[in-house]
């Protein structure tokens, strides 16, 4: 096991080079730099010139890609992560807060996701036919097919505008709960569906029945002995899908001014600040390949039948 | 599953909780706030470093105040500058100080800050974008406290002008110099209001300047600010600001034609245009291909473009249709020039010039000498610049002429004009001086393709060197000809921003430049 994860870890590297270099040539493919987005269209032609000349040779835009690339993978191994041309500021400082408040945010939504898709699929599976299954059923055929950013819409309608339960404008911990909501209530729709046909399968097996015979509780019966068997397969679609709450929140986040690093990887994009963006790309890669392994420990711990092998 | 119970529980206590603690909340009477969208989060404040939109509108609107104003014809105003005085040739200009301001932070205003403002603009290390804003600007002193004398390379007309914009209103140079790179996260002015806070990505909250000095005569308010507090925040998303709108939570808000309309008609809102809007959208060719570089071709899809169908398309019937090279909004604007030399929609006139210059109509695409008319134009992408081009496509479409639309985000779409071989392009500017004419249509021209053209560059030239306000005007209105006469452009139109008020807030006004009277905001309850 120990092995395994090591192995794992060290495996990270070559992925995250390999990703830095992926977004080192389709930066060199774009034909417009920071410097020039910053003062294309505002300045004489010739001021601007200067002016992009001095900010290229500041932030080595001028060199060619794989100097830059080079010269950047020297300033992580440093811990730099480099300075925002927009910004004018640290990397890092700017980054690190919007971090953590991504993963407070993909964080709620998980815990929505689990708690409504994990109910509704069990019951769902549990009164299998009735209208309690039909009704769970389709409700997750819309959340599966609805965009994030027009059920927030809606959630906002809802909530802010008609209920006036919560403000459209974020502020204070209150802030946290509709973008949490829309991420969460859409990414339960594909978990209660996974969660449903797990459950009618483990609930057709022999053991069941035995249980059933026995005379267990069908509480029991479903919590006790179905539930921790189909688990197995939901923990699988899981891990899946953190990597679309990470991308599900790039959305959501413009949408309820959730300042995250969502937010700030649209903006750096359009502002073409390259040092931002790689940053946000490369912690957002590191994030999924974690959160992988660490649901493929999680498998193997929790299905005895499963085996890491190094 | 008992957290399956807590968390049914802990829901319901905390919806209750929600409902006793409704948004709006009841401090608000007690104090003064009023709260306004912001459309993205500043990258930072301090006008040294960005002028772009989102930065100017907190600075100018708010927190600085500079040395002139423009008063409701467009002619500068002492501000803090009590008078200005140029001299005979025209290279220095030598302004005297109000006196009696004190920054936020308490120390005072005075002709140092001035020139510590101008020489940071100046200076190569601060790469600001202002530095081409002031041209020919050498060097600043201040030989006294009140006493400021700007010395330029060559006679500089657009100055007094352009001193009214928000680039060019004053930091205090101690708060400057004591947070070096954090200044531009806690910006210290003269303004009515004071920087309080800044959520990143969130909002940002100003206070009342307890000391205010109103130097401003056009001002309804003479006295302190009636708010105590102004929240800016940050809605990218027009569906969330229209809902933040309805509930109260927020004030004000610019929004698109699309956006205004549910709410045009609902007595609880107000909606005010910015008439003096200053932008231009406008066609650009591309000199050196043919046919562009024929006249009469250029000629022929300046009548061929109804321009009343894309005001309706891109800003819902919200401006008015340009004939002029020169913005309406703009000092200048020559609108007898315009009606006499402009290119009125007049499809049958741009078929009848399109014959006469070879173009064969077999009744699809145009021909000539084996080539046919087809081409495409570029823009930027935007709800408004797409349905535009919408427009003008079918428009050329009835004349016999084929285009293809691209569109690119402004990043991509800019610099792709400055390389040759490209048709057509569909550009919207905004300015506050006729300069911008000179910025765009003085040869080389802001694409670096256009050929000399006296007519125009002399006009421009004039234009730019002329202190004399009237002389000025005289050659912003030939050059305003010669450029129509040329067909170098296509004017369209100017939209008018929209901002959309809830009936409580009072006193939002416009001045000249865009900028609200901040002293005169007042929240009815």
């Amino acid at each position: 096991m120990g092995r395994y994860v090591l192995k794992r870890l060290l495996l990270l590297v070559p992925v995250v080079i390999g990703i830095m270099l992926i977004t080192f040539l389709m930066k060199a493919l774009i034909p417009t730099d920071a410097a020039t987005a910053i003062y294309q269209g505002q300045l004489s032609e010739q001021d601007a010139a200067q002016a992009i000349a001095a900010l290229r040779a500041k932030y080595h835009l001028d060199l060619p890609w794989y100097e830059q690339f080079l010269l950047y993978v020297g300033d992580l191994a440093h811990g730099d992560l480099g300075e925002s041309i927009r910004l004018r500021k640290p990397v890092i400082d700017e980054i690190g807060y919007r971090y953590v408040n991504t993963i407070l945010l993909t964080g709620a939504a998980l815990a929505i996701a689990l708690v409504v898709g994990l109910a509704t699929g069990i019951l769902a599976a549990a009164r299998r036919n009735t209208w309690l299954d039909v009704t769970a059923t389709t409700i997750g055929l819309f959340g599966i097919s609805m965009p994030a950013f027009f059920f927030g819409l809606l959630l906002i309608l809802l909530c802010s505008v008609w209920l006036r339960i919560l403000p459209v404008v974020p502020h204070g911990p209150l802030a946290i709960v509709l973008p949490a909501v829309a991420l969460g209530l859409i990414e339960a729709a594909p978990l209660s569906r996974v969660a449903r046909s797990s459950m009618i399968d483990v609930l057709r097996r022999d053991y069941i029945q035995a249980a059933r015979a026995r005379g267990a509780s069908e509480i029991a019966l479903i919590l006790c002995h179905a539930l921790p068997n189909a688990l197995i397969v939901v923990l699988t679609v899981v891990g899946l899908q953190i990597g679309n709450l990470l991308g599900g929140a790039f959305i959501v986040e413009t949408i309820f001014s959730w300042h995250g690093i969502g937010e700030l990887a649209v903006n750096a994009i359009q502002w073409r600040d390259f040092a931002l963006t790689q940053a946000i790309i490369l912690i957002s890669a590191v994030t999924y390949l974690v959160i992988n392994l660490v649901a493929d420990i999680l498998y193997a711990w929790l299905d005895p039948r499963v085996e890491l092998v190094s | 599953m008992l957290n399956r119970r807590q968390f049914a529980l802990a829901s319901v206590a905390s919806v209750g909780a929600l409902a006793l603690g409704r948004p709006g909340s009841s401090f608000a009477q007690a104090e003064q706030v009023a709260r306004f969208r912001l459309i993205i989060d500043p990258e930072g404040l301090y006008n040294v470093q960005s002028i772009s939109l989102a930065v100017s509108s907190v600075l100018g609107n708010y927190l600085l105040e500079a040395l002139v104003y423009l008063d409701e014809k467009g002619q500068a105003r002492p501000w803090l500058a009590e008078s200005w005085q140029a001299d005979a040739d025209g290279r220095t200009i030598t302004f005297k100080l109000k006196g009696g301001k004190a920054f936020h932070d308490g120390t005072p205003f005075d002709a140092a800050a001035v020139k510590f403002h101008f020489d940071t603009i100046l200076d190569p290390n601060s790469a600001s974008p202002s530095k081409g804003i002031v041209g020919p600007l050498e060097k600043v002193d201040a030989p006294d406290d009140s006493t400021v004398v700007f010395h330029f390379a060559r006679p500089f007309a657009p100055f007094i002008n352009l001193l009214g914009q928000s680039y060019f209103g004053f930091n205090s140079p101690t708060a400057v110099k004591a947070a070096g790179q954090a200044y531009a996260r806690h910006p210290v002015g003269t303004g009515p209001f004071m920087f309080d806070s800044w959520t990143p990505g969130t909002r940002i909250e100003l206070i009342r300047n307890p000391n205010f000095k109103q130097y401003r005569p056009d001002a309804a308010n003479q006295g302190l600010p009636y708010l105590d507090r102004v929240v800016l925040n940050v809605m990218a998303e027009e569906g969330v600001v229209t809902s933040a709108l309805q509930t109260g939570e927020i004030d004000a808000a610019q929004l698109t034609a699309d956006a205004v309309r549910p709410l045009a008609d609902d007595p609880q809102f107000k909606v005010i245009n910015d008439k003096n809007a200053k932008n231009l959208m406008f066609m650009e060719f591309d000199y050196k291909k043919p046919p562009f570089s024929d006249k009469a071709f250029r000629d022929a899809i300046s009548h061929a473009v109804d321009r009343e169908s894309v005001l309706a398309a891109a800003f819902g019937g919200n401006g008015t249709i340009a004939l002029g090279p020169l913005s309406r909004g703009i000092p200048g604007y020559d609108d007898a020039i315009a009606q006499k030399f402009g290119t009125p929609y007049d499809p049958d006139k741009a078929k009848a010039l399109l014959d006469t210059a070879g173009w064969k109509d077999d009744g699809g695409v145009r021909a000539k000498d084996g080539s046919q008319a087809k081409f495409t134009i570029r823009s930027y992408a935007d709800s408004t610049t797409e349905r535009a081009l919408a427009v003008i496509q079918a428009n050329l479409g009835d004349i016999g002429i084929q285009v293809d639309v691209g569109t690119a985000d402004w990043g991509t779409f800019y610099p792709s004009l400055l390389k040759p071989n490209w048709d057509m392009d569909l550009n919207r500017w905004t300015w506050s001086d006729p300069s911008v004419m000179s910025q765009l249509f003085r040869s080389p021209g802001h694409r670096q393709l256009l050929p000399p053209n006296p007519a125009i560059d002399d006009a421009l030239d004039a234009a730019d060197t002329a202190l004399d306000p009237a002389r000025r005007m005289q050659f912003v209105s030939d050059a305003q000809k010669a450029i129509l006469e040329d067909r170098m452009i296509l004017p369209l139109l100017t939209d008018w921003p929209m901002t959309v008020t809830r009936a409580a807030l009072q006193g939002y006004r416009l001045d000249y430049l865009g900028y609200i009277y901040a002293t005169d905001l007042k929240v009815a309850d």
